[in-house]
């Protein structure tokens, strides 16, 4: 790589140093960003904790939520273009597991919650949204992931309201909405 | 709208996060940065270390490029800005340097530059936290008080690494 010698006693300038040094500013800085830019997240984490029935439980998801969004804006390309999509979808599940909470209904002196279907019917709705997007956008399977992970971890914030099976019918739900799209996808190979 | 250039093309990929535009892009950028910060700042060796600050800033800038518009003059003007500011910072210097000359009419060349180094070590040391100017001073008078041994240790070692820092940042030397 070229260098140039600077007059006087000056070191001979190594630009692979330099370059190296710019390179690890940029990622520092590009971090800092998604860090800050992923922030509003943490107010629908906290919003989810005080309407929530579980608050761990929704700091603990809306922790890890935080953090992948953080990573995919950082990574950036198509994963960067996975978040915004991925937390809309997410909201879904999230706000139907939110009002049903409030509720439960009782049949035969036996009651339950709407928590469970509540997060099945966001999970499909979910999927098939971030495949209608995927679909549209002609995204490949990495938006597909990054905003699934995005979808799924913000669902999750109000889903674990019985407990994990509530996480795993929107896991269900999600895989049911998103599968028309991924035999698509396996089809058009 | 004309042709993006290489470098539209690059800065482009780059603030969509393609770190393999990272290294072309330096290439591209490296040689007309230089040109700028020489046709600014006259001294080579001047001119050279504007032109590495600059680079860092343009890189890590790299998020904020608007890919509607052409990235050479973007950056070369943050390359200006730069110099500008060495340039700012070198005169200042001057101005601080130019006290003790005119109170010590026969000091040598040496001297000098040895009041020069030390005014701008003084400058740094006035950006570090009170802890850490309380933790050099009582290291140069031999008196810390308030810790000893291993602890007064790392505390000076971490001074004097913000110190080095700052003194980097100020005048962009070692």
């Amino acid at each position: 790589m070229e260098s140039t010698s600077p007059r006087g006693a000056s070191p001979p300038l190594d630009l692979q140093l330099l370059e190296r040094r710019a390179r690890t500013r940029y990622e520092l800085v590009r971090a800092g960003r998604s860090l800050l830019g992923f922030a509003p997240a943490l107010l629908l984490m906290l919003a989810a904790a005080a309407m929530g029935r579980r608050p761990s439980s929704a700091f603990f998801f809306g922790s890890l939520l935080f953090f992948s969004g953080a990573f995919l804006l950082w990574r950036g390309q198509t994963m960067h273009r996975a978040v915004l999509p991925g937390l809309l979808a997410g909201i879904i599940p999230l706000t139907f597991a939110l009002v049903a909470n409030q509720g439960h209904a009782c049949a035969g002196g036996h009651c339950s919650t709407w928590c469970l279907p509540a997060c099945i019917t966001g999970g499909v709705v979910a999927g098939l949204a971030v495949s209608w997007f995927a679909t549209k956008r002609g995204l490949d399977w990495r938006f597909w992931a990054g905003a699934s992970a995005v979808s799924l971890l913000t669902g999750a914030m109000g889903c674990a309201c019985i407990g994990y099976s509530g996480v795993i019918g929107l896991g269900a739900g999600y895989a049911a909405g998103a599968l028309p799209w991924a035999v698509r996808r396996l089809l058009a190979r | 709208m004309a042709e993006p250039s290489e470098v539209d093309v690059l800065m482009g990929k780059l603030a969509d996060g393609d770190r393999a535009a990272f290294s072309p892009l330096f290439r591209a950028l490296w040689t007309p940065a230089l040109r700028v910060c020489q046709r600014m700042v006259h001294a080579e060796a001047d001119a050279a270390d504007a032109a590495q600050a600059a680079m860092m800033k343009i890189l890590e800038r790299a998020g904020e490029y608007d890919k509607k518009r052409p990235a050479l003059p973007w950056a070369l003007g943050i390359a200006a800005w730069e110099c500008r500011t060495l340039m700012k910072r070198q005169q200042r210097l001057k101005e601080t340097a130019e006290e003790p000359q005119l109170s010590d009419g026969g000091a040598t060349a040496d001297e000098v530059e040895q009041k020069l180094l030390v005014s701008a070590a003084m400058h740094a040391m006035g950006e570090l936290s009170a802890a850490d100017q309380e933790t050099l001073t009582a290291t140069y008078w031999d008196t810390a008080a308030s810790a000893g041994g291993a602890t007064l240790r790392k505390r000076r070692e971490r001074a004097l690494t913000r110190l080095r820092d700052t003194f980097r940042r100020l005048y962009g030397i070692d």
